[in-house]
């Protein structure tokens, strides 16, 4: 059997630095489990920046500042004791990032460049012209081969393995023999990513993003907290869910619905286009539910009036996106859009260490919910997230296998695993997992989205009941075990669902608005009855059941969130 | 009678000294289709892209010199030199996306009194023939149509990497090499190696791996049982031909395959002899059914 | 005023020819056709995502972020390497004027499945580029509390190649790395340049030995990769570029760095390269042979050899231009 200190599940940018971290101790076995290989993960997707009150710019930024919008972005719903240890560790471990190697942009002076970002009341966001996380993952990748970090690539895990109290390990598949092994470690850090793709193609989010890591905690019993926050952004393409950043509305765009009309003047005839995310995302739902849609359920994002030249100049990435991933050439036509789900704010339940309610099992990053985002996650802060508790993290479960011994523990998971595929595999006539899988994302794009309301999210539940029982009777038609990416898609179809039902049925208990959760029947945030957070457990039902935490209020007393 | 076609002709090492007899071939082909061409004087050697390993700012400022001598003379650069395309086109394209550098390089350039504009138009001989002089007057020339000869076509790398130094024909897909041989009457066989690099360049620092990638290609064709291979690329003919003995014998091949370069093979269907075409210069004997 | 939006959104019926194979159970690879309404915006990616949802769901690549920044998707259209994720498809049936297009795994890299390929060849070789960033402490401070400074002009003489997501479309296009496995290829030569032209490395030596000796004298300068790179990062201007560091560094006395040095130095003086003599200046006096094999070739067609420089013309200017970029180049005030 092999045999770690300590597995991390998951190489994103959470993964790598808590690798990096627990690797100090050079006698201690550390492996790196991934699905992908380690630079294709969802980290490299984010372009934006990372936030740290660096004050290159403007000098009068602190962390405190940071602190506090963090805090109200959240819409109070995030623990102000993370939120102070995130944002006064975000200086250092930018740096750490920097002196790694990590090619920032540069002021005129030569420091790491910063820019503005939504919601920061002073421009802290470091940045890589549009490739920050790209550039950061990669650097942590680099440094992992240079210290000798073991990478299984393209394993898939399955199963979190404890013993009631402590940590035994995982179960996991070798995609590329299709074999499943159990894996013993003394600790295991989740740091899977998040889940948008329960939304399927209405997601910006990876193939993969599809909250294996969550899901697998929740089946073994542990905690997931605040599911029910979903950040959606306006401006999907229609076709992938693939961002078009907002610098396409800065620039001038216009936002039309399928009749022509720029609709945001009914929303926001002020600001138009330019309003705050979650507005012009409801805005632009609201346009298609109300039938001004385009023949295809979206809205479109026109620039043609800014002419050619103005579009090639300032906004050239943004046309090449549109010619790749849409066959659509902005200068000519305007672009169709979509609002796409971006960022999953809830995870698996930690404290401030990363560590769950099982001894030697952690989570970090998006898979992860510490709670520093809240309700509500601001641009910059993810990537922040997963460097300040991937470290703290990895840390502690350095700290955690040095004291330790391995626990006993069978071969049970892996049969009943090993059983579980072949039974997916048996036969031929059954459901096919992409019937499944559409349905499942038209479903929580409609009902579990941007809007939400009672009746809506009651029939969400029972259809994912339904979507449950045909997963059951799910076959995979491919019978080769090796490099088999149907099973793998099969199997993540169940985390999906898991997750699918513990987000509709948190949506349902929540009877407010707040942050990226909206109810149409309960319009205002309401702290008396829901300054909380969600605990989902798994029921011997099978159902979540939930229970609610108060938030840790330090600092910040809870205001109106006005911009 | 009809109007020349006329080009600033920028030769490169590669039709002089020991390869002279290329020249005067190029010229006796073009003329047979209205094409002429003048010298630049005072050129000097592109680099090769070798003088880049050792300073780019030389290898640009060189090369805007031999453009702004065509710009001065008033015609488009033409160069049979595959490799004094790719490295002419590049220097271009450099100077056209900074121009901070263009004007740099003609800091340099003023003391000759010599400016680089960046109007220059450079071409090859698969545009010259395709598209200036065209196809349609091709045939009206070809009086021997070579039908029957089954023929690997061979473009060779440097008129067609990067994407961005394409002219006019598709990057993925150009035909203009296979639409020539076409109008010069042979059949064209698809090989598995056609899109290889025959490795010239490698001929002094590695030339083994040379002598690997050209033997590749040539098997390559060789096993679609071709009469011979076509290039309109001169260093791509100097490793398939001059080479190709030695390249064969080193990876223990046994086949000898004719290789052409492009303009003997129009100048044959133009109704040029052999001996004008100096076929007999070649390391691989060439024996046609003309 | 306003008016409804109609898209205009073409479909053709294409056929989709892809290439199978899957170790242990077929014997070589074979070629499958599938019939797919190809419409306006749809990618490569989407066509086999498509095709295995609905006509064969055993069809096997890799996808992952499906917007050109993870490197997973990498696939052979028509020959050429593409991201699948990042192509559309009706341009290539067009550009092709066919209703048909093939598609097949990258080259180079021994096929695990169908569309997939097996990438840790390519890995190995590139961890054993030293590809990571060893601090040097005049640059970056210990100390967490302060950044290391670097200069946007420092920083723009590697940047370009950070956009590298390890694709392998540079690796499949690549002769040199078919012709000799133990090339280190395009991506990872350029990988070694981008950390060795980092101010803040202190680690030059080791991984110019490393190049060195995995082939940065390998190159043919073919240019394919930068055709190919989805990323545009220009691969083999980053091994002209280490090779350049490489000659600077003046450890590497190679045959190609003796080329180098001997075109720069013909062109300054003559205008053109000594190629008569070439043979000996890279070689030493064993290529001589080659000289005298050349004259006797000359001999054989009735042609006198003459040891000389042919000459263009440019001799003389070609001086004054080197002299200017020295003084340019001593002064830093390089604008490449
Ligand atoms: C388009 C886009 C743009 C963004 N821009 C920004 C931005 O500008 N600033 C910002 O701060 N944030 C941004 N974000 C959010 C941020 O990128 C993510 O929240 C963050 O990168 C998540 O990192 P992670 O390490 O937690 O997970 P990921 O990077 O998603 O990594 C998850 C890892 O888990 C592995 N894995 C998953 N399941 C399994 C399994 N079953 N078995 C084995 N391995 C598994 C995967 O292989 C992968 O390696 C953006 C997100 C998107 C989608
Ligand atoms: S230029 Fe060099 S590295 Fe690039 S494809 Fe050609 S031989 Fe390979
Ligand atoms: S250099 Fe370009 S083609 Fe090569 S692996 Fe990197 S991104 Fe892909
Ligand atoms: S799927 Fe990531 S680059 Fe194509």
């Amino acid at each position: 059997m092999m045999t770690y200190d300590i597995l991390i599940v998951g190489s994103g940018g959470a993964g790598l630095y808590a690798a990096l971290e627990s690797r100090m101790e050079e006698e201690l076995q550390v492996g790196v489990l991934t699905k992908v290989y380690p630079t294709r993960s969802h980290t490299g997707a984010a372009q934006g920046g990372v936030n740290a009150a660096l004050a290159n710019l403007d000098e009068t930024d602190t962390w405190q500042d940071h602190w506090f919008d963090t805090v109200k972005g959240s819409d109070y719903l995030a623990d102000q004791d993370a939120v102070e240890i995130m944002t006064r560790e975000a200086p250092m471990v930018v740096r750490e990032m920097e002196h790694w190697g990590c090619p920032f942009s540069r002021t005129d002076e030569g420091k790491i460049a910063q820019r503005p970002f939504g919601g920061a009341s002073k421009p802290r966001a470091c940045y890589s012209a549009d490739k920050v996380g790209h550039v950061m993952l990669h650097t942590l990748y680099e440094q992992g081969i240079r210290h000798g970090v073991n990478f299984f690539n393209e394993w898939l895990a399955l199963s979190l393995l404890h013993d009631g109290k402590r940590c035994q390990g995982v179960t996991a598949l070798n995609i590329q023999t299709g074999r499943v092994h159990t894996i013993r470690a003394k600790a295991v850090i989740l740091a899977t990513g998040g889940h948008g793709r329960i939304y399927w193609t209405r997601t910006s989010n990876a193939l993969g993003n599809t909250g294996d890591g969550t899901a697998m905690a929740y089946r073994a019993g542990l905690p997931i907290k605040d599911m029910e926050f979903i950040q959606f952004h306006p401006t999907g393409l229609r076709r992938t869910g693939i961002l078009v950043s907002e610098g396409a509305r800065g620039e001038g765009g216009y936002l039309l619905n399928g009749l022509g009309e720029r609709f945001m003047s009914r929303y926001a005839p002020e600001k138009m286009e330019l309003g705050p995310r979650d507005l012009v995302s409801r805005s632009c739902e609201t346009e298609v539910r109300e039938g001004r849609g385009g023949p295809d359920g979206e809205v479109f994002l026109d620039l043609t009036h800014l002419g050619a030249d103005r579009i090639k100049e300032r906004l050239p990435q943004i046309r090449e996106l549109c010619i790749e991933f849409e066959g659509v050439d902005p200068i000519n036509e305007p672009i169709p859009i979509k609002p796409t789900a971006h960022y999953s704010m809830g995870g698996i339940h930690t404290d401030l260490n990363g560590q769950t309610p099982i001894e030697g099992i952690y989570a970090a990053g998006e898979a992860g919910c510490v709670s520093v985002h809240g309700a509500n996650r601001l641009g910059g802060n993810s990537l922040l997230d997963i460097l300040v508790f991937g470290k703290r993290t990895g840390r502690h479960a350095l700290e955690f296998a040095r004291n330790n011994d391995l626990v006993p523990l069978g071969m049970d998971q892996e049969k009943a695993d090993e059983a579980m595929i072949a039974a997916m595999m048996a036969g031929t006539s059954g459901d096919s997992v992409a019937d499944i899988r559409r349905a499942m994302g038209e479903l929580m794009a409609e009902k579990v989205g941007v809007y939400r309301n009672a009746k809506d999210l009651e029939s969400a539940v029972d259809t994912l009941a339904e979507l449950q029982e045909r997963l059951g009777r799910v076959r995979v038609q491919d019978k080769n075990r090796a490099f088999n990416t149907e099973l793998v898609s099969a199997l993540e179809m169940k985390n999906m669902l898991d997750l699918a039902e513990v987000v509709t049925v948190g949506a349902l208990a929540r009877q407010e608005s707040r942050g990226a959760h909206t109810r149409e029947d309960h319009p205002e945030r309401n702290d008396q009855a829901w300054l909380a957070h969600t605990l989902a457990t798994r029921g011997g039902d099978g159902k979540p059941k939930l229970e609610f935490n108060p938030v840790t209020i330090t600092q910040f007393e809870p205001q109106a969130r006005t911009y | 009678m009809s109007d020349k076609i006329r080009y600033g002709f920028y030769s490169g090492c590669c039709f002089q000294g020991a390869d002279a007899r290329f020249y005067e071939i190029l010229q006796d082909v073009f003329a047979k289709i209205d094409v002429e061409l003048e010298l630049i004087q005072d050129a000097v050697c592109c680099g090769s892209g070798v003088i880049e390993e050792r300073s780019e700012l030389t290898s640009l400022a060189v090369n805007a010199k031999n453009m702004a001598h065509a710009e001065k003379m008033g015609l488009p650069l033409y160069t049979p030199c595959s490799t004094c395309f790719n490295v002419i086109s590049n220097a271009q394209k450099r100077m056209r996306e900074n121009p901070a550098l263009h004007a740099q390089v003609n800091e340099i350039l003023a003391e000759q009194g010599l400016e680089y504009k960046g109007t220059c138009k450079i071409t090859h001989t698969l545009w010259v023939i395709a598209q200036d002089v065209g196809l349609e007057k091709l045939k009206e020339r070809v009086t021997n149509p070579l039908s029957g000869l089954r023929v690997a076509s061979y473009y060779g790398c440097h008129t067609r990497n990067p994407a961005d130094i394409q002219g006019f024909e598709s990057a993925d897909n150009p035909t203009s090499l296979e639409d020539i041989l076409r109008v010069l009457g042979v059949q064209i066989v698809e090989y598995e190696t056609q899109e290889d690099c025959c490795g010239y360049h490698l001929a002094w620092p590695n030339n083994q791996l040379n002598m690997q990638m050209t033997a590749n290609v040539l098997e390559g064709a060789h096993k679609k049982d071709v009469d011979l291979m076509v290039t309109s690329c001169p260093l791509c003919f100097k490793s398939m031909d001059g080479s190709q003995a030695k390249a064969l014998a080193q990876t223990g091949k046994n086949f000898q395959l004719p290789v052409l370069f492009l303009p003997e093979l129009v100048g044959l269907a133009c109704g040029m002899s052999p001996d004008e075409m100096k076929l007999q210069f070649h390391g691989v004997p060439v024996s046609l059914r003309l | 005023m306003s008016e409804t939006i109609t898209p205009d959104r073409k479909s053709i019926l294409a056929n989709i020819r892809i290439q199978r194979f899957t170790p242990g159970q077929h014997k070589s690879a074979f070629y499958d056709n599938f019939k797919v309404s190809v419409e306006t915006g749809m990618t490569v990616l989407e066509t086999l995502r498509l095709i295995k949802n609905t006509q064969d769901s055993s069809l096997t690549f890799r996808a992952f972020c499906r917007s050109k920044i993870c490197g997973s998707c990498a696939v052979r259209v028509n020959g050429k390497p593409v991201l699948a994720c990042s192509t559309q498809l009706m341009p290539i049936l067009e550009d092709f004027k066919k209703e048909s297009v093939t598609i097949q795994p990258l080259r180079n890299m021994p096929v695990l499945r169908d569309l997939v390929v097996d990438i840790d060849p390519v890995i190995e070789k590139l961890s054993k580029m030293h590809p990571y960033l060893m601090e040097n402490r005049d640059r970056i401070p210990e100390s967490l509390e302060q950044e290391s400074l670097m200069s946007r002009q420092e920083l723009s003489r590697f940047d370009y190649i950070t956009d590298c997501i390890l694709c392998g479309s540079c690796y499949s296009a690549c002769s040199a790395a078919s012709a000799d496995p133990k090339y280190a290829g395009p991506l990872t030569l350029a990988k070694a340049y981008r950390f060795s032209a980092d101010v803040r490395d202190d680690f030059k030596g080791e991984r110019m030995q490393a190049a060195v000796d995995q082939g940065l004298w390998s190159c043919a300068q073919c240019r394919k990769c930068i055709n190919v790179c989805p990323k545009d990062t220009r691969p083999a201007v980053s091994i002209q570029r280490m090779r350049k560091m490489s000659i600077d560094d003046g450890i590497h006395d190679t045959p190609g760095s003796r080329r180098a040095k001997a075109y720069t130095e013909d062109v300054a003086k003559y205008g053109q390269v000594n190629k008569p003599m070439l043979p000996v200046i890279v070689n030493g006096p064993k290529g001589w042979a080659a000289i005298e094999a050349a004259d006797n070739y000359l001999r054989k067609h009735g042609i006198e050899p003459e040891r000389q420089v042919c000459l263009l013309d440019g001799q003389n200017s070609a001086e004054q231009i080197y002299d200017k970029v020295k003084e340019i180049e001593s002064k830093g005030e390089n604008k490449i």
